[in-house]
């Protein structure tokens, strides 16, 4: 280390929120050149701490120097002024612009005239995305790309921006394994041309691949700072959660039953799904595993009757009609869709309703809701799922991500459905959590249901699922039990769609 | 409650100030007469706030209670008995809503477009109908019903107060504990969250817009009763006043929150600003300027506060603030 001032240098950072302390006295010292890893279970107050440090929230108590000097960083525009940039898992593009003006917007490159180079955009964009690897025409307007797509166009922007600081807030979890990996070789490379990256990612093997140094939260509080990769997961994770997390994946034994789900040839209407059979037996967990844009997430999503498909679907031997979600629901099939805001929450709803809007149907007789049958199995949910909330009546968008998927989780399995689909159900949410998700789909399937998984979190899928799928460019190119997989071997069929190489 | 409790304060501070500096304002004949002068405006607002928790707007509201009300006079001009007529009359409005509807859900038409053409042909076709010709239903068979339900008490209690309170209290009722209430907030909150939870968001938003061609066919029953005749020309104040009345009542016009009781703040205050300014003989010209300014402060204030709500949460930049929430 050097005798230069940190870069940033966070000092009793105090933050509350009405009836939470949600940062409480917090000490951050980032250095140029050091990958730096927050960690901690949701609610613990990183994603807080990241958004002070990058001006975007104001703190009621704390100092921030940057080179040693004392600034207000009251506003976003200050921090990015100061090469602060951030990375978060919420999309901040304009959809209706191309990639390129997306990936430049506020610093376009002007010609001799000051009118817009647009040819030097061009350039420029194609080139960014060379180096990230992202396959996309730099002209499309964002707003046409899949989510994958976005962020990683939202991630060429902030890389390409000049930073002193990248602040990288789960910036990987809507991320394909290889486009995580792509980012994380930018990331060592800014660093190594000193720029100082505090890093926030639920992917432990992520924060162990690319930083040197951790801060543990709890409860908004500094639990410990300490050295990686010399600190063991383990240990991290107990400093995380204050306990031993034994049994991360609970391992069962199953007695596969009759076959719950049969598909026939099932292919979308746009092509991206090529007909594909599978048959899935009660307690059976399956995972699909494979890159953006293979295929996967349009298989739950025609099993789900969200998108228009043709094939043939049976569950417990009657057809399954797949024209729409309500007519799929009603052949047996749930589905837990992968992008939460989007396409799960009711933000502008209590908790408890965010749970009863998938019983309605359960909750009503001639059209009238039973308000205390309501009442009554939302609170049993919100203890069976664990949901950590003041009260039902709270709005969903003042939970905690994790608290947030176990309300969407949970919904759906507390009806009577044969088969769940659940379409990245771990995504940004702690250890914690996760373990707890984990244990939950589990006892959905003793309880017999037909699960089938779809993750891009390859050791998730090895720790939870029975057999495995992986999808390669919209059809299905292998499939394993996965006590004969390890990640490594996985990963090589995901990334090339070729065979199985033999065990090392 | 807390969405409009902003505006019943003021509502409340306004009424002790017109109670101490008008003699006349505390009067129970001015109460009523707030009451009933602001009937039409009140039924068409329970529709529309069921439109606006749908994330849309009916523009066409006015001119759908101008059409019902051309119906509902050439009805009794052609000697039809009471009960028929008012039933026509109320069919029609819902006629008019699920056309909007439909031509919203099944043709996937931005319900700006759509009821910003059906502003224009319902309105049209209320001139059509009778030659641009208001159509006087004084003495005709069964007005003395339609007059005795606009203008006769039970007991203190004007029967058309009582009908208010009637639908304040059903619409209530249909947005808290049906499966369709729900559904409703559902799909105003979030529709793809909607929908993938099996809820028909196309069904849903084409009862929406039944119930608002619904609530102008009740609205035209009570302007035609209060005009003694049905006018071919839409009242051109009434879309501002209804859809201002929602949304001061804070139901938000991004959709997925609000509720009846909200509206019936929010009309009574509009209400009571227009009396006051009547009793304190300022020029009806200054109307509209008082009713505009309390739409964008009422307004405003809320989005300020939902602006302070989220700054605290996720949302990172400024930019996406104002976007719809869905």
């Amino acid at each position: 280390m050097t005798d230069a001032p940190p870069l940033l240098r966070l000092t009793g950072i105090t933050k509350r929120f009405p009836g939470i302390v949600a940062l409480d006295g917090v000490d951050l010292t980032l250095h140029a050149g050091v990958v730096h890893a927050l960690t901690g279970e949701n609610g613990s107050g990183k994603s807080t701490l990241a958004r002070v440090a990058a001006g975007a929230l104001a703190r009621d108590a704390g100092r921030i120097e940057v080179d040693g000097v004392e600034r207000p960083l009251g506003s976003p525009k200050e921090a990015l002024d100061l090469g602060i940039v951030t990375i978060t898992q919420e999309l901040t593009l304009a959809p209706t612009l191309s990639v390129a003006e997306n990936i430049f917007i506020g610093r376009l490159p002007r010609g001799r005239t000051r009118a817009i180079d647009w040819a030097k955009l061009r350039a420029d964009a194609r080139e960014v995305l060379d180096r990230l690897d992202v396959r996309v025409d730099e002209r499309r307007p964002v707003g046409r790309l899949s989510v994958e797509l976005q962020q990683e166009v939202e991630i060429a922007r902030a890389v390409s921006s000049p930073s002193r600081l990248l602040i990288l807030d789960e910036a990987t979890s809507s991320l394909s394994e290889a486009a995580a990996r792509r980012l994380l070789e930018v990331v060592e490379e800014l660093r190594s041309r000193g720029v100082a990256v505090l890093m926030i990612s639920h992917r432990l093997h992520e924060l162990y691949g690319a930083a040197t140094t951790a801060t543990v939260l709890r409860d908004g509080r500094v639990v410990a700072d300490v050295r990686l990769p010399s600190t063991p997961p383990s240990a991290l994770v107990r400093l995380m959660v204050g306990r031993e997390l034994r049994d991360y994946y609970r391992k069962r034994t199953i007695e596969p039953g009759e076959p719950v789900l049969e598909v026939d040839k099932l292919r979308s209407r746009d092509g991206r799904l090529a007909p594909t059979t599978l048959t899935v037996r009660r307690g059976e967990i399956v995972g699909v595993a494979g890159l953006a844009g293979s295929g996967k997430a349009e298989f739950g999503l025609a099993l789900a009757g969200a998108i228009p498909s043709e094939g043939s679907v049976r569950v417990l031997g009657r057809p399954a009609d797949l024209s729409q979600p309500h007519s799929a629901l009603a052949g047996g099939i749930g589905l837990v869709p992968d992008d939460r805001q989007r396409s799960a929450l009711l933000p502008t709803r209590s908790v408890a309703e965010n749970f009863s809007v998938a019983w309605t149907g359960e909750l009503t007789r001639a059209g009238v809701l039973d308000a205390r049958a309501e009442r009554r199995r939302v609170r049993a949910a919100i203890e069976r799922y664990d949901v950590t909330t003041g009260s039902p009546q709270r709005r969903i968008t003042a939970l905690s991500g994790g608290n947030q998927q176990k309300v969407v989780l949970g919904r759906v399995f507390d009806r009577d459905l044969a088969v769940l689909v659940l379409s990245e159900p771990t995504r940004g949410i702690d250890v914690g959590a996760k373990s707890e998700i984990y244990r939950l789909m589990q006892d959905r399937a003793e309880r017999g249901a037909a699960i089938v998984v779809i993750s891009s979190e390859l050791a998730e899928l090895l720790g939870i699922a029975d057999r495995i799928l992986v999808f390669f460019r919209g059809e299905v190119r292998g499939e394993f039990a996965a006590a004969e997989l390890d990640e490594e071997r996985l990963a090589h069929v995901v990334v090339s769609g070729g065979p199985l190489e033999p065990a090392a | 409650m807390g969405r409009y409790a902003g505006v019943l304060v003021a509502l409340v501070l306004l009424c002790v100030y017109l109670s101490i500096t008008q003699d006349v304002f505390l009067t129970w004949g001015n109460i009523t007469n707030i009451a009933k002068s602001n009937s039409v405006v009140f039924v068409l607002a329970i529709g529309a706030t069921f439109v606006v928790i749908s994330a849309g707007i009916d523009l066409s509201t006015a001119s759908t209670t101008a059409a019902a009300g051309m119906v509902l006079g050439l009805a009794m001009e052609a000697g039809w008995s009471i009960v028929p007529v008012l039933a026509a009359t109320v069919l029609f409005g819902v006629f008019l809503g699920l056309v909007n509807g439909i031509l919203i859900t099944k043709l996937r038409i931005s319900f700006l477009v759509v009821t910003l053409g059906t502003l224009s042909i319902y309105q049209s076709f209320a001139l059509i109908v009778n030659d641009g010709q208001t159509i006087s239903v004084f003495g005709e068979p069964g007005f003395s019903v339609l007059s005795d339900f606009v203008n006769d008490q039970i007991g203190p209690f004007p029967i058309l107060l009582i009908f208010d309170l009637v639908l304040l209290l059903v619409a209530g009722g249909v947005l808290r504990y049906t499966g369709f209430g729900r559904a409703l907030f559902a799909v105003g909150s979030n529709p793809e969250a909607a929908r993938l939870n099996g809820i028909e968001v196309g069904r849903i938003i084409l009862i929406t817009y039944g119930i608002a061609g619904l609530a102008a066919g009740l609205a035209s029953i009570v302007q035609v009763g209060r005009l003694t005749g049905a006018s071919a020309q839409a009242d051109p104040t009434l879309l501002l006043t209804v859809v201002a009345a929602v949304l001061i009542g804070g139901t938000a016009y991004t959709g997925g929150e609000g509720g009846v009781l909200g509206t019936l703040i929010g009309v009574l205050f509009l209400g009571v600003v227009q009396n006051g300014l009547t009793l304190s003989d300022v020029s009806s010209f200054w109307h509209g300027t008082v009713s505009g300014v309390i739409l964008i402060g009422a307004v405003g204030l809320g989005v300020r506060r939902d602006l302070n709500w989220s700054a605290r949460r996720r949302r990172t930049t400024p930019a996406r603030l104002d976007e719809p929430s869905q």
